[in-house]
């Protein structure tokens, strides 16, 4: 163990648990919960990811809700809403706002950028946090990297590379949000944490949990399957 | 006493001319200051009006924080007990729940950022007349699914009514709102920044497009006229939840009661210099007046008439005199006042369209609170009184010998 993290660089790192967490492509279910000061309300959904281009989440509750499916193809994201029978294109000013309410953003669903390949990644220490002995790194966007962040700080655990937690810094380098993730669970071939509570620093009380209910990792999924004629069909099936 | 009077009576009607003119004075005063007095307050009164009811209403209740910060989550859940303490209410004559919120209207090709007011169409269209100010199709009827669009919102989108608008935003607690919506009229809105961005619908079919079923931004309330505004608000502050905020018309409209209250400011100078003119052309005919009767003041004074009794004779002579001056103008007043009350002088040409512009009638409106007569009149007697100091202080320094030599 201590031999091998001799060896291990901080990109090493950071790889295996992107390619951990990611998978060659991913199908599963999860709920969202956004907690506020005064009420809390919960989405499912579920959602497919093949690579680190293509992904469509399809919302599954709450019945208001129901059917509306968002499409990413690259950096381009696409919402079909059933109740109007419309695709509606996000356009790119949009990305930075909230995604349904939640403390994610648009551009956090997108996730185009890489973990790997868009920052200089240091190791600065290891840490144990809540009691995962963690490799802390320190991630700075590369300057042609579309990244909003000033820097992130991740710790990734030791055993298992499961990104644990994470601190997002804005440029000026003040701390905006702290992703901590939980509650490691077997999901299909892999065990990841399926607990993932994202705080906004500046307001009080407020977070969004994502908790994933079951994923299935690499199983062949067809590009056509993510288009926008597809997005019709499977919002009239969850209908 | 009665003798005084009735010698001060006798003095007047010796020389008809002389009294005529003075009263006459006095009744010019009342009757030009409470012109000017009710044009002014009628404006204002027409300012009021125009912004009751085409937006704010006198009062209206809000969840605390929701007039500073205007967001879908900052709305209150409709109860019984508080619309039991509207119905208590014996000043409210009327009450109508709203829901407000902004989002996206989208037509065929084109997008825009409106505000969709829903309201309860029966009840609202007591406060804010909407069904007055369609132009084509029909007023929305209770539980009616469509909207109505205001004038310049409707051609921009280019839709007409039956044509099929989408809403597009964000519900409560950060749902999201999406709905197809048929137009069921167009109506044109007097103040033209409202009608490039209203959209109304009922009150239930918005609360459910923006998942708040049940909540309200708002509550407006209607008094049976504004005086009535600080009592009720009162009551309500102290008989109404904590969480909730009573705000009156003035509160939410502070700009414009800026303006009027800058407005009444230049209006008190140009009133005033109107009370000095008449002042003055009353203090001349009385100058007049003592020139004239010096001889004759001379002439009873010198056969033994008490010099306090004939000062007090001749202060009675003004008191009816304006007396006199300022009821005739009272009376004269009233059937003015009256016609143009209900015969407003309309403006044309460049402040016409300003006054439609910033969503007013474009007429110069009367009041006819008859608290302006009373005080018109009670002014102008008091100036008279005050002149009438002269002729007595006149009699008090008069010389007798000099007096009659003249």
């Amino acid at each position: 163990m201590i031999a091998r993290s001799q060896t291990l660089t901080a990109k090493d790192i950071i790889t295996k648990s992107d390619d951990k967490a990611r998978g060659k492509t991913s199908q599963g279910e999860s709920t969202m919960t956004i907690v506020r000061p005064t009420w809390s309300r919960s989405i499912t959904m579920k959602s497919w990811e093949k690579g680190r281009s293509l992904s469509l989440i399809v919302i599954t509750a709450p019945a208001k809700e129901k059917g509306q499916v968002f499409l990413k193809i690259k950096t381009e994201m696409w919402n079909w809403l059933p109740s109007i029978e419309r695709m509606i294109k996000i356009p790119p000013s949009m990305m930075l706002q909230s995604w349904m309410g939640s403390d994610f953003t648009n551009d956090d669903l997108i996730k185009e950028s890489s973990i790997v390949k868009d920052y200089t990644h240091k190791l600065l220490s290891k840490e144990t946090v809540r009691d995962m002995p963690c490799y802390k790194i320190e991630m700075i966007p590369l300057p042609e990297a579309a990244i909003t962040w000033g820097k992130v700080i991740i710790w990734i655990t030791e055993d298992g590379f499961n990104q644990w937690k994470a601190e997002y810094y804005d440029e000026d380098m003040s701390l905006i949000n702290i992703l901590n993730a939980s509650n490691i669970k077997k999901m299909g071939d892999r065990e990841i944490p399926t607990r993932l509570e994202i705080v906004p620093v500046d307001k009080k009380n407020n977070k969004t949990i994502l908790e994933i209910k079951n994923v299935i990792y690499d199983q062949p999924i067809k590009d056509s399957f993510f288009s926008q004629q597809n997005m019709r069909s499977i919002s009239q099936r969850i209908k | 006493m009665t003798q005084y009077i009735k010698l001060a009576w006798r003095n007047l009607w010796r020389n008809k001319r002389r009294t005529l003119i003075t009263s006459a004075s006095v009744f010019f005063g009342v009757v030009l200051s409470s012109f000017m007095r009710s044009m002014q307050e009628g404006s204002y009164d027409q300012y009021i009006r125009s912004i009751v009811n085409s937006y704010t209403s006198y009062i209206q209740i809000h969840k605390k924080g929701y007039w500073d910060d205007k967001v879908i989550n900052n709305t209150f859940k409709r109860n019984q007990s508080i619309e039991s303490e509207l119905k208590r209410n014996k000043n409210i004559t009327l009450y109508s729940p709203r829901f407000e919120t902004f989002c996206l209207a989208s037509s065929e090709d084109y997008t825009k950022g409106v505000m969709v007011l829903g309201i309860d169409p029966q009840r609202e269209d007591k406060i804010i007349n909407i069904s007055g100010k369609l132009k084509q199709g029909h007023y929305l009827k209770n539980d009616e699914d469509g909207i109505l669009l205001c004038s310049v919102l409707a051609e921009f989108l280019k839709m007409n009514v039956n044509d099929t608008l989408v809403l597009i935003g964000q519900g409560y607690h950060g749902a999201s709102a999406a709905g197809k919506f048929p137009v069921r009229g167009i109506i044109k809105h007097p103040s033209p920044e409202v009608d490039r961005t209203l959209v109304i619908m009922e009150i239930k079919k918005c609360q459910e497009l923006f998942s708040a079923v049940g909540m309200l931004t708002s509550m407006a309330i209607m008094v049976h006229d504004a005086n009535e505004v600080a009592d009720t608000k009162q009551t309500l502050v102290r008989s109404l939840p904590a969480d909730l905020e009573v705000m009156d018309w003035k509160e939410m409209n502070e700009l414009l009661m800026k303006q009027i209250e800058s407005d009444r400011a230049s209006d008190m100078i140009i009133i005033g210099i109107l009370y000095m003119i008449i002042a003055f052309g009353i203090f001349g005919t009385i100058v007049m007046m003592m020139a004239e009767r010096k001889k004759e003041f001379g002439v009873i004074l010198a056969v033994g008439m008490q010099k306090h009794k004939l000062m007090f004779v001749v202060l009675l002579e003004t008191v009816l005199v304006s007396m006199v001056g300022a009821i005739t103008g009272i009376f004269a007043s009233i059937p003015v006042l009256g016609y143009y009350y209900y015969h407003p002088i309309p403006f044309t040409g460049k402040a016409a369209e300003m006054m439609i512009e910033m969503g007013f009638d474009p007429v110069l409106s009367f009041s006819l609170d008859p608290l302006i007569l009373l005080i018109q009149a009670l002014t102008i007697f008091t100036f008279t009184l005050i002149i009438g100091i002269y002729p007595v202080l006149n009699i008090w320094k008069l010389d007798i010998t000099n007096a009659l030599h003249n």
